[in-house]
């Protein structure tokens, strides 16, 4: 019995969102991929009577169909993570701000995540407007994770890191995709490292492993 | 060729890649397992991958495309796909002069590296980048309030915001943008840093927004 | 000029599924062009209303802007029962052309950026291998390569040694034979065609003739889109942006047989388009 089916396409910045959380909890799931690009499949009868939404990822676990990422990070951590740290719910404060990032998570899809599907395939989008908001989502990032260097912390919300964080992290981890390089932002720079650092952690296109952390790798 | 600063060695640590840029040259700035900074040509001369996208095992910087490693020197140490070889000494990157001074990383493409002289006892605030040039920053500096009073430039570089002094130091970048590094007093408390680092971003929305020919 | 040469090849510029959904505006050696109608029948206009040769081969639209176009090549495995044909879509990559290819034929790289799939360390030397410039049909062949792979295709249970047979049928277009793991007598074929928009960016078009009775088509499409969008970020990021043809900037290995071979190949036909030479 899995824990949970994925509907999921392989380049999707979202899809990667659960991938990465399962990942990081050690949850096994099932796949099923949908033919997002080129097919539009997300878009077909069958998809949309699962979602009417047409976007991807969907999960599926039992009678619960969740299609915001968002519901699905919550999920996942309330239902595998005993320590309750992922999704700090008990302190009002910690899950206040853990919303806050949520919230601003689903601005990078709209900006980031939309000025990386134009680049790399294509899409239709305002390109104009898309990456002024991708520049100024990006530089308020910057500001806000360099309050967190100045307060000595390394995750976006508490001592540890949360769903904030791997809700945040895709986009802004693949945003030279689009064109926008991580050079001007040494906050954000070293706050992926630390994502791409924890134990679990699962890779997509776009996000290399890090090589350095290989037992089995040639030391020169 | 002057001296360039290129970043914050608080934002760099051990076994830590970033890619950088004086005088129009693009340059990888990496420090080994035992802390060595190193600044070399952004390039490897494999493929021509840039090196800032590599990985550091021990005190080796590796490619991230063929996994060749390189020594502090800049000399290929080891490619994969052949293990027993010993690289030609031929393989090189190209080294340039690095040095560390008030936590600011320096570098000179054309010499030996002589950071400049740093005038106030100073703690790191944060580096970035601004589409303006020089002259424009000075003049968003003055009109950017901090908690409500007008700064005070008192050296070049250097301004006076209320109890707190910001150091900013430029390195001139393509595309018509500068990276600032910028640096407060030491006395300054991290709530302090926290709106001196919105000063900063009010300067660079103010001297982004008056891109206007002078 | 550094076009000469290239006009008179064929270029991937739509495939079936682009069609379906209308007329595609695109650009082709830094000319617009607009790819229209049907497989049966495929269009390519250019802005004065100037109408190209078109063909419908390997699941796209081909076509050709010179005024001597050379045949396009053929791939037989194509046309081979039981093997399904997977047209993967397109994917825009600030890169020459020629740099597209010549990442297409390295197997060095496996380890580091197809970790886990292609290569894995430590398993990083490339044993000897062949690489040669077969004259009399005007293409580059490389042959007798083996490496270890955790997951050489979709269909594959398990690691295994493959082995590799790489074609660049034309300067922009490159064949890989690769071990079938389900059927061990035949091999697979993975194909890019390039369409270059210009010098510095193209239009990478995969396409696949497979033997796997047992992968839904999303999840091959898939593996092949993963693969080629982990080589995206290398592609972007290799300075000077063109090939250089002249030995001098760059230091190939024992490993780079192939990508010798394959520049020597561009410099003597003088396809420069995407290229840096000082014969240009």
């Amino acid at each position: 019995m899995s824990n949970f089916t994925l509907y999921n396409y392989v380049l999707s910045g979202n899809c990667y969102k659960i991938r990465l959380m399962a990942g990081l909890l050690g949850v096994t799931y099932d796949t099923v991929a949908v033919d997002f690009y080129p097919g539009l499949e997300q878009r077909s009868e069958r998809m949309l009577a699962l979602n009417p939404a047409g976007t991807l990822p969907v999960l599926v676990a039992g009678d619960l169909i969740l299609s915001e990422t968002q519901a699905m990070l919550a999920w996942l951590a309330t239902t595998h993570d005993p320590s309750c740290t992922w999704y700090p719910i008990k302190d009002a404060s910690l899950h206040a701000q853990v919303l806050q990032w949520l919230g601003f998570s689903a601005r990078l899809t709209t900006s980031v995540g939309a000025a990386r599907l134009n680049t790399m395939l294509d899409w239709p989008v305002d390109v104009e407007v898309v990456r002024a908001a991708s520049r100024k989502d990006l530089d308020e990032l910057e500001l806000l994770l360099t309050d967190r260097v100045f307060a000595g912390q390394t995750w976006l919300v508490g001592d540890g890191p949360t769903i904030a964080d791997i809700a945040c992290f895709p986009y802004v981890a693949l945003s030279p995709d689009a064109g926008f390089e991580h050079d001007g932002y040494p906050a954000i720079r070293n706050w992926l490292y630390a994502v791409r650092s924890l134990p679990g952690f699962v890779t997509m296109p776009g996000i290399h492993p890090l090589h350095e952390l290989r037992e089995d790798g040639a030391n020169g | 060729m002057l001296t360039a600063p290129v970043g914050l060695l608080r934002d760099l640590d051990p076994k830590r890649v970033m890619r950088a840029q004086v005088g129009g040259q693009d340059l990888v700035i990496w420090r080994a397992s035992n802390g060595d900074i190193s600044a070399w040509d952004n390039r490897c001369p494999h493929r021509g991958m840039a090196l800032s996208h590599g990985f550091v095992r021990g005190n080796e910087l590796a490619c991230l495309y063929h996994g060749w490693h390189y020594g502090s020197s800049g000399v290929c140490r080891y490619i994969p796909a052949h293990p027993e070889l010993e690289p030609p000494a031929t393989i090189t990157t190209t080294v340039f002069s690095v040095l560390i001074a008030d936590g600011v990383i320096w570098v000179n493409t054309e010499g030996a590296a002589t950071p400049a002289p740093v005038p106030i006892a100073s703690q790191p605030l944060r580096s970035f980048h601004v589409e303006i040039q020089s002259e424009g920053l000075a003049r968003a500096c003055l009109t950017v309030a901090f908690e409500g009073v007008a700064p005070e430039q008192i050296a070049p570089g250097l301004y006076q915001l209320g109890a707190r002094q910001v150091l900013l130091l430029e390195n001139p970048l393509d595309g018509g943008r500068i990276q600032i590094t910028a640096l407060t007093d030491a006395d300054a408390k991290p709530v302090d840093c926290a709106a001196l680092s919105r000063w900063c971003d009010a300067v660079r929305r103010a001297a982004q927004t008056k891109r206007v020919a002078a | 000029m550094s076009r000469a040469y290239a006009m008179n090849d064929w270029y991937a510029v739509a495939d079936a599924q682009t069609l379906a959904r209308g007329a595609r505006r695109t650009m082709l050696l830094d000319q617009d062009v607009t790819v229209s109608g049907t497989p049966d029948a495929p269009k390519v206009i250019d802005d004065a209303g100037r109408t190209y040769p078109a063909q419908f081969k390997y699941g796209h639209v081909w076509t050709c802007l010179g005024d001597a176009p050379r045949s396009l090549f053929d791939i037989p495995e194509a046309a081979e029962q039981g093997r399904r044909l997977v047209p993967c879509g397109v994917v825009r990559v600030k890169c020459s052309p020629l740099r597209a290819v010549e990442n297409f034929l390295d197997i060095a790289h496996f380890p580091f950026v197809h970790t886990g799939i292609l290569g894995s360390e430590p398993h990083t030397e490339v044993a000897p291998y062949k690489a040669e410039i077969r004259d009399e049909v005007d293409e580059v062949w490389a042959t007798k390569i083996s490496f270890y792979q955790p997951q050489a295709a979709k269909s594959a249970q398990a690691g295994g040694d493959t082995d590799y047979q790489y074609r660049v049928a034309a300067p922009t277009s490159a064949v890989l034979y690769k071990t079938c793991p389900p059927k061990p007598e035949a091999m697979d074929v993975i194909a890019i065609f390039v369409q270059p928009r210009s010098e510095t960016e193209c239009d990478v078009w995969p396409w696949m003739a497979l033997y796997d009775d047992t992968s839904d088509f999303a999840g091959l499409v898939q593996f092949q889109q993963e693969i080629f969008l982990q080589d995206r970020s290398i592609l972007e990021n290799q300075r000077p942006v063109k090939l250089p043809l002249d030995p001098k900037m760059e230091i190939p290995t024992r490993a780079d047989l192939t990508s010798i071979a394959y520049r020597r190949w561009l410099k003597s036909k003088g396809a420069f388009y995407g290229a840096l030479t000082e014969d240009a």
